[in-house]
């Protein structure tokens, strides 16, 4: 019998009642409901009096109103597929929670900034004006994006290439371990941003010294994991090799490093996170462009929904690579067994 | 194509670092392995049979003697001498076929040809299981593959290390017929390490009975029954109860040893 795995909760679950199918029912139309409610306060309900009084000061556009806009459309075709596919409706089913909670943040804070003012601003920009933000800015932004990931990369991959030299040859060679252990115990535990005002003194190039730090921070944990990785491999792994023939380097590039990439992995993304930490405070705190400089130059103009804008963009560029990363490790993972 | 093996005089001792002292595993070893025979150790654990195989293997220096392979001395390992072990062993990273792929191109430097892959995967009866990774599959087919991509490499020697020790005896007699076929179609030499009595008298042409601590050869047996065995038949059980009292009184000799 070919069940799927949908087909065999429904047939082994508790059956529903129609009262609780009703409420599943109208539970997968209430996030369109919702984005239709939250465009129709944010275009009917009147506004705070000192914004409606001063439109060319406090502009509200129809940019938010079309995100949502678009929100709301898109889930309406969900929810009209829903009847047609039973995938489709346990996935909106699924989601349903999430999505509302969505958009009842999303108008509580519109009804706290722009219709009642109780976030003032310059502070508590209402969405609408850090979209816009986002609009108007889009080439500096671009920009920014483009500078801190090259900055960013060139930090992550100079580092990753490090730690993976080290850690694969202190895991290996007792002699290395030797020498780089008692570094790495030294330098480790030193968060690698602690190196920027030497840097900024030091570094004939900003750009270099931040690619140094960001390297820096990387390479611990990359380094200490392909360490780990490599120095726990079962030794029959290495045995097994052994007798079809495979010497030295073959040991170590056909056994060591593919039997240590789980540890890996772990170390390349801990090593994502803290460089991405290492890159904003350089950003911040001496490069002259990048996201993180972005911020800090906006804060000068008091230009609160641009540094809104940048906050958003980071957080949407960082998820952006973490995704890639994970991708990344889920392929070269695949033959591990799946953790439940 | 087979090979011989000679083991001469030979001792290991282990250097045991909790103690910081060493612990002889074997002492004194002769024994002559002719090309093209399945020879077993047989013995109880800590008689050192799995060292002797290391040893033929390369994967052990001898402290003593020598260990001979075609007439010349055992340095290091190499694809002539193929070892199964126990248990985990497929390289887990690796489909069933990565694993195959992996000795033959280890063994000869170069990549293999697909249809041959497939020839030995079909022989493990896991054509189906070709992309599967080894997680996936029971520990029945994992050790087929092992045994397989052993085999593909043609070693001369075939040493086995309780290839079939950690399987349930349905999967495990039926992967001794398996070995049988195999054996008698290629007819390499085979030396197996095992401590089930009856796997040594189903399979081998001679048995050599090792007692433990340090490891020695008790007793050497020769099986004078023709393939296919027949467990049941009475000198079949004949020499397996003659192995049994040999080795209780070999336990009977270490005990008083012990006090």
């Amino acid at each position: 019998m070919n069940l799927t795995v949908r087909e065999l909760r429904k047939l082994e679950g508790a059956p529903k009642t129609k009262f609780q199918r009703s409420l599943d029912r109208g539970l997968t139309a209430l996030p369109f409901a919702l984005a239709t409610l939250l465009v129709a306060i944010y275009k009917l309900a009147p506004n705070f009096p000192k914004y409606a009084k001063n439109p060319i000061a406090y502009p509200v556009t129809n940019v938010y109103a079309s995100f949502i806009g678009i929100a709301a459309v898109a889930l309406l075709a969900f929810f009209v597929l829903s009847f047609f596919s039973a995938k489709a409706y346990e996935s909106l089913l699924f989601k349903a929670p999430l999505y509302c909670a969505i958009f009842l943040v999303l108008g509580a804070y519109d009804i706290a900034t722009l219709k009642t003012g109780i976030l003032p601003l310059p502070y508590f920009p209402w969405v609408d004006r850090v979209l816009v933000a986002i609009i108007e800015d889009r080439k500096m932004l671009l920009d920014c994006i483009a500078h801190s990931l090259v900055l960013l990369f060139a930090g992550y991959i100079t580092g990753t290439l490090a730690g993976l030299a080290t850690g694969i040859c202190a895991g290996w060679s007792a002699r290395v371990r030797y020498w780089v252990m008692p570094l790495m115990k030294v330098l480790g535990p030193i968060p690698s941003t602690t190196w920027i005002s030497i840097i900024l003194i030091v570094a004939s190039s900003l750009f270099g010294g931040s690619v140094f730090m960001i390297a820096l921070g990387v390479w611990y944990p990359v380094s200490m994991s392909a360490f780990n990785g490599v120095s726990n491999i079962d030794k029959i792994n290495f045995e097994v090799a052994r007798t079809f023939g495979v010497k030295n380097a073959g040991l170590v590039f056909k056994v060591a490093i593919p039997a240590a990439m789980p540890s890996i992995f772990n170390g390349l993304t801990q090593g994502m996170s803290i460089a991405c930490t290492a890159l904003m405070v350089a950003e911040m705190l001496g490069v002259e462009s990048g996201l993180g400089w972005y911020i800090n130059w906006q804060r000068g103009w008091a230009e609160f929904a641009k540094m809104y804008a940048a906050v958003i963009i980071i957080c949407l560029t960082f998820t952006g690579v973490n995704v890639v990363l994970n991708l990344a490790k889920k392929r070269a993972l695949r033959w591990q067994e799946a953790k439940q | 194509m087979s090979a011989s093996v000679e083991i001469k005089s030979l001792s290991k001792v282990f250097a045991r670092q909790e103690t910081n002292g060493t612990l002889q595993a074997l002492d004194n070893i002769n024994l002559s392995v002719p090309a093209g025979e399945f020879i077993t150790l047989l013995g109880a654990s800590g008689c050192g049979k799995s060292t002797l195989l290391r040893i033929i293997a390369g994967l052990e220096v001898p402290t003593f003697g020598e260990a001979l392979f075609n007439g010349e001395g055992i340095r290091g390992t190499d694809s002539k001498r193929g070892l199964v072990f126990q248990e985990h062993t497929l390289f887990n990273w690796l489909t069933v076929r990565g694993n195959i792929e992996f000795a033959l191109k280890s063994a000869r430097r170069h990549a293999a040809k697909k249809s041959e892959v497939d020839s030995w995967l079909e022989l493990a009866g896991l054509s189906e299981f070709a992309n599967n990774f080894p997680h996936q599959l029971s520990g029945g087919m994992r050790q087929r593959a092992a045994l397989v991509r052993a085999l593909s490499v043609s070693p001369e020697v075939l040493l086995l290390d309780e290839p079939l020790g950690a399987l349930d005896s349905f999967t495990r007699m039926s992967l001794q017929d398996e070995l049988m076929r195999l054996w008698q179609e290629r007819r390499n030499t085979m030396i197996m390490v095992t401590h089930d009595i009856d796997e040594a008298i189903y399979l081998s042409q001679r048995i050599v009975v090792m007692s433990p601590r340090p490891g020695r050869i008790a007793k050497v047996l020769e099986v004078p029954m023709s393939y296919p065995r027949n467990r049941a038949a009475d000198d079949y059980t004949a020499l397996r109860t003659q192995i049994l009292k040999f080795m209780d009184f070999a336990r009977d000799e270490q005990e008083e040893y012990i006090i």
